[in-house]
């Protein structure tokens, strides 16, 4: 049952050397190189502030509910910016998750490998480009919210296990997706749509609808995009917000849930991947 | 008695064919109708001690390449257990498994690591390798400059030096130049006198006389005959007819 922890001993030197080879890969032979890596969410954002605070034509704020009930407005500019930086990440490492056995089947059907950790260094790379990308945000947190907060340091909460979450999920994903291309395909649509159903563009916290709140809080994306605002936004604690202990507990059983099936579908999968790529 | 190095018990591989992409997508959850078995290697036992050089013999199709995925680890059996106890080189596909962006020390290490060494050891024979490679200043570039034959050298290089315990050959191995080659042949020999156990995937039938007193002769996923080569190749001649 615990292949992929057997798998990933005495590798990780060796995850890290790969992951940084991943991002080699990605971003060989363009000539300002890793830089892709920011300007290309940096455009996509710009899109996005573009069509919403100017194209139509909408508020200029994003108005959130406070601790105390008191309704603040936030630049429509930071508040994507915050919530923006974490799904890139998140819809990164669910796509590149997916498809990394089939992207490096050369170490599945050639040589005896320690399959489960292609996972990791693939997520772990897309970290790397994470935190280049939560650098320049926190850069411009600082310098338009009045300097660092210690409510920052939940950042050390959320990005770990955000980490965690689409790793564990990537072990059911990537075998799968290995198995079947048609698999991959499914998991590559549903990413384009769950975009406009998670809160990047809007504060899943504050819909006028009470039980569409709480059933926003079974998008684990929420958990992460919520929780960045949390620790760079709205300078308030994880605990603070009133459906604290709904949303720790919707969160937990689904990671749990992932766990349990990924290590499920590694297992079944892991001995027929070689035969079928 | 010495535990066997190698051991196939009762090993048979299946390998699942879908009609098409539905079907294997079906495939996930459960068993389309559809679905055909190829038997590829079916029942087969045998064992291998330390020290031993064992040919393979049979036709296309005969399930020699099953069986030596199934020694590298590649492939995994469907029916019963197979059990290789040591390190295991592969001269099979010298190319695979590199990483192309790393250099080719980092790959050095990558498939040390992959054959379970450690730091130290992989240090220790770094260096032959990279003289054995001949690919000079070379090493330090990233694998995907290199050229075909560089390539092959350096994995050549890499097997023979991790020291295995197990030598998996196939005949058709090619590795560049003339004076490379018999270098290649040499260090093999060497391999083989040191007492290691040596696998030999050959058609040529004088090749694995010399090189092997045992062979295994394999005919559509079956174990045929297993002896003497001499006799397995008389066993195999008589088939062919």
């Amino acid at each position: 049952m615990f292949d992929i922890f057997k798998e990933h001993k005495g590798f990780g030197r060796q995850i890290v050397l790969l992951a940084k080879n991943e991002l080699i890969k990605t971003y060989k032979g363009s000539a300002v190189g890793p830089l892709w890596a920011v300007v290309k969410p940096l455009f996509t954002l710009f899109v996005y502030w573009f069509a919403f605070s100017i194209g139509l034509r909408g508020n200029k704020v994003v108005e959130v509910a406070n601790i105390h009930g008191e309704t603040i407005g936030y630049p429509i500019f930071i508040f994507i910016l915050v919530g923006f930086v974490p799904w890139c990440f998140i819809s990164d490492s669910i796509i590149f998750g997916a498809r990394s056995i089939r992207d490096n089947r050369q170490f599945v059907t050639k040589v005896s490998f320690p399959v489960s950790t292609i996972m990791s260094f693939t997520v772990l790379s897309k970290l790397f480009v994470h935190f280049l990308l939560v650098g320049c945000m926190y850069i411009y947190v600082i310098f338009t919210t009045g300097g660092p907060s210690i409510y920052n340091i939940q950042f050390i909460m959320y990005c770990p296990l955000m980490f965690l979450f689409f790793l564990v999920l990537s072990w059911s994903t990537a075998p799968m997706s290995a198995f079947s291309l048609d698999f991959f395909n499914i998991i590559n649509s549903i990413m384009s749509g769950l975009f406009w159903l998670s809160s990047v563009i809007y504060s899943s916290y504050d819909l006028e609808e009470g039980w569409l709140r709480v059933i926003m809080l079974f998008n684990p994306i929420n958990y992460f995009t919520n929780g960045y605002r949390n620790a760079f936004l709205y300078k308030r604690w994880f605990w603070d917000y009133p459906q604290f202990p709904l949303e720790t507990l919707i969160f937990v059983a689904e990671f749990a849930l992932l766990f349990v099936l990924g290590l499920y579908n590694y297992k079944r999968l892991r001995k027929k991947i070689a035969d079928v790529l | 008695m010495e535990e066997p190095i190698i051991s196939f018990d009762n090993v048979s591989k299946v390998y699942t064919l879908y009609k098409n992409d539905r079907d294997r997508m079906k495939a996930l959850f459960v068993r389309p109708k559809t679905a055909k078995d190829h038997r590829a290697l079916s029942k087969v036992s045998f064992k291998i001690n330390r020290g031993e050089s064992v040919g393979i013999i049979g036709d296309n199709g005969a399930g020699k390449s099953t069986l030596l995925k199934m020694i590298t680890g590649v492939s995994f059996p469907t029916e019963g257990t197979v059990t290789v106890n040591g390190k295991v080189a592969a001269l099979l596909e010298l190319t695979a498994g590199f990483s192309l962006e790393m250099t080719g020390r980092e790959n050095i290490y990558l498939k040390g690591y992959i054959l379970g060494l450690k730091d130290d050891f992989i240090k220790t024979i770094e260096e032959d390798i990279v003289d054995f490679a001949q690919i000079g200043d070379y090493i330090d570039q990233p694998v995907r400059t290199y050229s075909s034959g560089m390539k092959m050298r350096l994995g050549f290089a890499i097997n023979v030096n991790i020291d295995p315990d197990i030598l998996v050959i196939d005949e058709a191995l090619s590795v560049g130049d003339a004076k490379f080659k018999k270098k290649c042949k040499d260090k093999i020999s060497s391999i083989i006198k040191e007492g290691k156990t040596v696998l030999y995937v050959s058609h040529s039938k004088e090749s694995v006389k010399e090189m092997c007193p045992r062979s295994i002769y394999l005919k559509k996923g079956e174990l045929i005959f297993d002896g003497p080569t001499v006799e397995a190749l008389k066993v195999y001649t008589e088939q062919k007819k």
